[in-house]
């Protein structure tokens, strides 16, 4: 279905094909995805020769563009799907004259609505199929080494011999200390929480790998046979495969299939086991547990984030503004995952 | 006093607004838009309904971890005292005072609060 927002990086999605095609290129009109709070994507077919005649612009905003990050986003998923993991091919980067950020890829098949995956009655045999296929593609991920993406800007990653989860308990305090908006007493603890847990983690002894870093039933292309590509890679950095693991447990990206915790279409033991089964590894649960807490502490802070985009005039948006009243339910979620609601309960 | 409607069904009458909106949309980008403003409406149609007293309940729960204190008059003057002291709060979470025998009560706290936040902003998740 087309789009009633207003085309303004259509533009740019036309210069930075041309700066990748040269400007002798031919293609049809593009016309709008439906899209991500953050980038407009535009499909555009290429006309007369070239190939891949398929095509997908992702432009990012002025002012909300990141250069360095689409950029490493690109040699990722370079060197991804020159693994034969299925994400979209790369075709080509850089930045229009305007400031915005472009991203050509060949364009996947496949269906993005995550409701219709975790619900639809049609898609039972793809539900089923999903789940070792998306293991095996986030095994397959985790096997790049940081070194094997070296022509990308730094990713974010541990100092030597730091602990993932300890590191990126640093990132999310961090980012939660820059974008709140009021106090939160439930995170505070949660914190405390978590350093407890932390204390108590036995160390993993693993080398770090490229995690994904956005890993969800959201950010996949599926039909009727499963999995078709694994989108969204902006989020790629230096990690542990546990860290992606539990966010594609995180209870907001479940859409409402809240009894099957992996995504809305396994249960946590059964994504969690499915991965065990595609990577050889052995995850362990607690450190699972503890990371599941802080990723919605993590969601916590990306609502605030949101909301403050509205609030501080950045991005004028009702749609915004609501996300800022979603980091309650993700706070009581951080107090069942801890089992306070449970205490509560049973003191009466 | 306002003539009627009343705040809640003046803002009933919106809701319903975008509701229908919602359901005769162009494309889906547009349906989501009106859904998320009907949801909003809704938030603060419970608003109006709720939170002065659980505004109260918080100040009660505060001075039980805090010390007592009076409580301001006006619902807008109890907010912004409670967020005051929501920060000390913080720093008290943090400094560690409240680990071990005292995080009891503190959790005991942290749970209604949230739950009654839970209850204006998206019911659905407070089962």
């Amino acid at each position: 279905m087309a789009d009633s927002r207003s085309n303004d990086t259509a533009d740019a999605a036309i210069e930075g094909l041309q700066r990748v095609l040269g400007a002798g290129a031919q293609f049809g009109a593009p016309w709008k995805l439906a899209g991500g709070a953050m980038h407009d994507s535009w499909a555009v077919d290429q006309t007369g020769g070239g190939k891949p005649s398929e095509l997908v612009v992702r432009v990012s905003p002025a002012g909300r563009a990141d250069h360095e990050k689409t950029r490493r986003e690109f040699e990722v998923l370079r060197v991804a799907h020159e693994r034969g993991i299925r994400c979209p091919q790369p075709i080509g980067v850089g930045e229009c004259a305007g400031g915005e950020d472009f991203l050509v890829m060949a364009r996947e098949t496949g269906d993005a609505n995550p409701r219709q995956i975790v619900a639809g009655e049609s898609f039972g045999e793809a539900r089923r199929r999903l789940v070792p296929q998306l293991a095996e593609a986030l095994a397959a991920i985790h096997t790049i080494a940081p070194r094997d993406v070296s022509a990308a800007p730094a990713m974010r990653a541990p100092a030597p011999g730091q602990d993932c989860l300890q590191f990126e308990r640093q990132v999310v305090a961090e980012a939660y200390e820059l974008y709140l908006l009021n106090p939160h007493p439930a995170i505070e603890w949660a914190f405390r929480w978590l350093d407890r847990e932390l204390e108590g983690l036995p160390s993993t002894g693993r080398e770090p790998c490229v995690v994904h870093g956005d890993f969800r039933i959201g950010n996949m292309l599926y039909d009727e046979q499963g999995l078709t590509s694994v989108l969204d890679w902006e989020g790629t950095h230096v990690g542990e495969p546990e860290e992606d693991i539990s966010w594609f447990c995180t209870r907001v990206w479940r859409f409402g299939k809240h009894g099957m915790e992996a995504g809305g279409i396994a249960s946590r033991e059964g994504w969690i086991r499915a991965y065990e089964q595609a990577s050889g590894r052995s995850i362990s649960r607690q450190r699972v547990a503890a990371w599941e807490v802080l990723q919605n502490i993590r969601w916590c802070q990306i609502t605030m984030m949101q909301a403050r985009a509205h609030l501080d005039g950045q991005t004028n948006s009702h749609e915004l503004a609501a996300i800022g009243r979603r980091t309650a339910e993700t706070e009581l979620e951080i107090l069942r995952l801890t089992g306070v609601a449970e205490r509560v309960a049973h003191a009466g | 006093m306002q003539d009627r409607p009343t705040a809640p069904e003046l803002l009933d009458a919106l809701g319903d607004f975008m509701r229908d909106r919602a359901a005769n949309a162009r494309d889906r980008w547009e349906r989501f838009q009106f859904q998320v403003a009907a949801n909003s409406i809704s938030v603060l149609i419970r608003e109006l309904e709720m939170e002065e007293g659980f505004l109260r309940e918080e100040w009660r729960g505060l001075d039980a971890l805090l010390g007592a204190e009076a409580a301001p008059e006006g619902q807008a003057a109890l907010a912004a005292e409670i967020s005051a002291r929501n920060s000390k709060l913080v720093a008290r979470i943090r400094a560690g005072d409240f680990d071990g025998p005292a995080e009891e009560p503190l959790l005991r706290h942290l749970f209604e609060t949230v739950m009654n936040k839970v209850r204006i902003a998206n019911p659905n998740e407070a089962g």
